[in-house]
């Protein structure tokens, strides 16, 4: 029993000095040349952890657990004191270089990197004495929390969504005086901090809930700025040698468990152990197995209820931890799916994420050769016109200043290859608890966008070009349009000028038209008056004088009477030619074999009839002016049938057929027909092939015939041999 | 020509050689009623009206007969039968053209003028005697009811 006494104070004493010796050990160890200084931030006021001595100097569990962790890897630490919510900013953007005691959360992951962790501490939730209706967390639904602005429990209450009134201080000081004031409803935070504050305030009105916070359980480690692995590993390194080395320990018992301050000698020992302690011990020892059994037993109940609690807890967390792989898993998904560049940077420029895309774009196989390197320096070191690209004048890290999203798409980023492409960004500040901690850059290659642009640009240019050539060939146009406009306007004058003349032309013309009918009139009238006198007169002589004249003198009155018939006759047939030149033309229809045949009837006596063969073949309908064709058959058919006269053979064709459009008819006799030599003077007027002995005539016949059908765009000829009768064609396009 | 009442047939002619031709072929057909010759429209007018040398003459007493030439002195045949046509008294006398020339448009007038016969005086001096002869008969024998 004594030995075991002895055994146990031996153990104990070496318990406490252990420490003190490795302490002396290790601040006696040789230090390397050169001695790096680590920055570290503190609060003054966050007791055991972090509080400032009688001198004013900074420690704590923390502090000194760091302090010992950088001897141990030969850093110096400086230390910088400052509220948390500063120390955290500082951090992040660079301005210390660690935090001794730093809750490891999901949120402050994306911010710092964090060592191994060297304390777990449970948080409690602290109340008035006098409070009634708070025992758990449930409880604190729709009551007023109060928190530290940017401790471990601020974002647990947020993260939890405990309550909807949650009330930031800027220390825990302030955040239990005021619970004690009766401000709020519960303050949560660390236990061990809050009934040291507790203490220290010497609130006697405050009180922790005994109920445990499982959900509220946290590992504290150091914590560096993210991407500074060289001062992680050396941390980490410090931190296993303190632990190993019972350093750690003896910090821990310092500030946390009370030391035993007792001194024994031997002999007392020997005394007390032997009079007072073996019975005593003895007697004890049977209380303490009772005690202890029953001790166990609630242990055991306890340790069971743990282990249960424990259990959900556990699978709490790996729901949610579940859950956040599987949100995570979508963001990657999203980010790597999406066509633009997109990557993160922290606060530095240095990347803390990036997609497929950006990858490819910017030439990469993996990652791991961008994540934590400067983007900057990597992608944007050098103008578009080969300049080099200073860091401050980084247009991407303009939104650190601006604090809104930055659009730029005049710029390049250089590939791991050396090459450079055109690209186009956005970038966007990440907001954290209203602070900026990064930046979301999305960018896109726009080599083929500026390459229609210059195309475009091009073509712009090449059509300017067309449309001047155009416009000037156009105003030539214009101008020569102009010229022929202008000569057109003469023309049109000079038609003008014309047009008057044919005008006054036509006036003469209808004026001497008037005359020449007045002419006709006046020669119809009164030249026929005279021959009338010379043939009635005659007539008289005759009747009244017939005994007193002889045959002779009777026949030369008949002369005179013939010969006044005669020139009847061919003023008639001149006044006739006269009229056809100016008869309105009346345009119809016009069968010419029956108006053939009804004028051979007509004209044929009776005898003449009888003694010729008419042959009139099938003629067409034919547009003309019916009374003017008439003439026409009624001259050919009478010089037909008179020319035929003395001939053996007493025959008349008539037919006809079509050329070139037109019709041609034709009228052919087996008579005296005539000398091919004078075929011209034929339709001449008042032309004749004949005496007046052979064949009675006027010359005016054919005169009619030729102008009626040219009066109808037609032609007239004829074929013959003397004594082989005679074949007279027109032609008519009147079809 | 005392009685200028008795007037049946009035010629007007200012040709006296067709005058007289008109006569003898009047004669030739036995129409030996009474002819006066006047030779131009005006005189022609007064006869009819009674009126300038001619206003003894009773109006009452109409020509059975009016042969007139075309073409006249002082006032032309075509106005002459116009007044004479839109007269209701006068307008029931036959009136005869007699012209020289077959122009259409003296015939068309004519006609629409109320013309009762037209005649073209021909060279051949029978031909004009059987005309005349057609005429006379049926107007002054024929027609004489109409008095």
């Amino acid at each position: 029993m004594n030995r075991i006494v002895i055994r146990l104070g031996i153990f104990l004493l070496a318990l406490i000095a252990s420490p003190a010796i490795l302490v002396e050990a290790s601040s006696h160890m040789q230090e390397p040349d050169t001695i790096r200084t680590v920055l570290l931030g503190a609060e003054p006021d966050y007791p055991p952890y972090c509080l400032l001595d009688e001198n004013g100097k900074p420690v704590g569990f923390a502090v000194d657990l760091f302090r010992a962790a950088a001897e141990a890897v030969h850093l110096n630490v400086k230390v910088k004191l400052g509220p948390w919510v500063s120390l955290k900013k500082d951090l992040a953007e660079g301005a210390i270089e660690a935090l001794p005691i730093v809750g490891r959360t999901p949120e402050r992951e994306v911010l710092y990197d964090f060592t191994i962790p060297y304390i777990q501490l449970h948080g409690a939730i602290f109340v008035r004495r006098d409070n009634q209706d708070i025992h758990s967390l449930a409880d604190l639904k729709n009551k007023e929390i109060l928190v530290m602005k940017g401790d471990v429990a601020d974002e647990f209450v947020r993260r939890e969504r405990i309550s909807d009134r949650i009330y930031t201080t800027t220390t825990f000081d302030e955040a239990f005086t005021k619970l004690a004031a009766g401000e709020g409803d519960a303050v949560i935070t660390q236990r061990i901090i809050g009934l040291k504050i507790m203490e220290r305030l010497n609130l006697q009105t405050v009180v922790p809930l005994k109920a445990p916070l499982p959900e509220f359980r946290q590992e504290f480690c150091f914590a560096v700025q993210k991407g500074n692995e060289a001062l992680l590993a050396q941390l980490n390194e410090g931190l296993s040698i303190v632990m190993a080395n019972g350093t750690y320990k003896a910090i821990h018992q310092k500030w946390f468990g009370p030391a035993f301050q007792e001194h024994f000698t031997k002999a007392d020992l020997l005394k007390v152990v032997l009079w007072i302690f073996v019975p005593l011990l003895v007697v004890l020892s049977l209380l303490w197995i009772v005690l202890l059994r029953k001790e166990v037993g609630k242990r055991t109940r306890h340790l069971n209820e743990e282990i249960i609690e424990h259990k959900k807890t556990w699978r709490v967390l790996q729901e949610q931890q579940s859950r956040l792989k599987e949100s995570e898993e979508q963001i990657r998904l999203l980010l790597n799916s999406t066509a633009e560049g997109i990557y993160g940077t922290d606060t530095r420029g240095n990347c803390t994420f990036i997609n497929q895309s950006a990858l490819k774009a910017l030439g990469y196989e993996d990652r791991s050769q961008v994540i934590g390197r400067n983007m900057h320096k990597l992608i944007h070191h050098t103008k578009t016109d080969g300049s080099y690209y200073e860091t401050a004048a980084c247009d991407i890290r303009r939104a650190f200043s601006s604090g809104t999203g930055i659009h730029n798409e005049d710029d390049v980023f250089w590939r791991a290859d050396g090459s450079c492409f055109p690209t186009e960004f956005f970038s966007y500040p990440i907001h954290k608890n209203e602070e900026i901690v990064g930046l979301v850059v999305t960018f896109w290659d726009i080599t083929e966008r500026k390459r229609s642009e210059r195309e475009l640009l091009a073509l712009k240019a090449n059509l300017e070009i067309e449309v001047a050539q155009r416009t000037a060939e156009l105003e030539e146009k214009v101008q020569k349009l102009d010229k022929s406009q202008r000569a057109l306007l003469y023309m049109v004058e000079d038609l003008n000028q014309v047009s008057k003349e044919v005008n006054e032309e036509r006036r003469k013309l209808e004026l001497s038209n008037k005359e020449l009918d007045a002419f006709t009139y006046s020669v119809s009238h009164d030249l026929r008056a005279p021959l009338r006198a010379i043939n009635g007169y005659s007539d008289f002589l005759l009747e009244d004088y017939a005994d007193k004249l002889d045959d002779e003198g009777k026949r030369f009155l008949r002369v005179i009477q013939n010969n006044a018939s005669k020139m009847d006759r061919l003023i008639t047939d001149m006044l006739n030619l006269s009229r056809i030149s100016r008869a309105e033309m009346r345009m119809s229809k016009v069968d010419m074999g029956k108006v053939a045949k009804s004028i051979f009837q007509e004209l044929a006596s009776r005898k003449e009839q009888e003694q010729f063969v008419l042959e009139i073949s099938a003629m067409p309908e034919i547009a003309c002016d019916y009374s003017l064709i008439k003439q026409v058959w009624q001259n050919l058919i009478g010089n037909a049938l008179k020319y035929s006269e003395k001939s053996g053979v007493k025959k008349i064709e008539i037919g006809s057929w079509e050329e070139g459009g037109e019709q041609v008819f034709f009228i052919r006799d087996y008579g005296a027909g005539f000398n091919p030599k004078y075929q011209d003077k034929l339709f001449g007027v008042f032309q004749r092939l004949h005496t007046e002995k052979e064949f009675k005539g006027t010359g005016v016949g054919l005169a009619i015939v030729q102008r009626i059908v040219s009066r109808h765009g037609g032609q007239v000829w004829a074929k013959s041999e003397l004594q082989e009768g005679a074949t007279f064609y027109f032609s008519l396009n009147g079809a | 020509m005392e009685n200028l009442n008795e007037v049946e047939i009035l010629i007007v002619e200012d040709n006296p050689l067709d005058a007289e031709m008109a006569l003898r072929a009047l004669k030739k057909n036995k129409l030996t009623n009474k002819v006066l010759v006047v030779g131009d429209g005006e005189e022609a007018l007064d006869f009819v009206f009674a009126r300038g040398k001619f206003d003894e003459r009773s109006r009452q007493s109409r020509p059975k007969i009016i042969l007139l030439d075309l073409k006249l002195p002082k006032i032309d045949g075509l106005d002459v039968l116009k007044e004479i046509k839109s007269h209701p008294e006068t307008k029931v006398i036959p009136v005869i053209m007699l012209t020289s020339s077959k122009e259409e448009s003296d015939l068309v007038k004519s006609y629409q003028l109320g013309v009762n016969s037209y005649i073209v005086k021909p060279v051949d001096f029978d031909k004009f005697v059987d005309a005349i002869r057609e005429i006379g008969f049926y107007w002054l024998l024929l027609n004489q009811q109409k008095r």
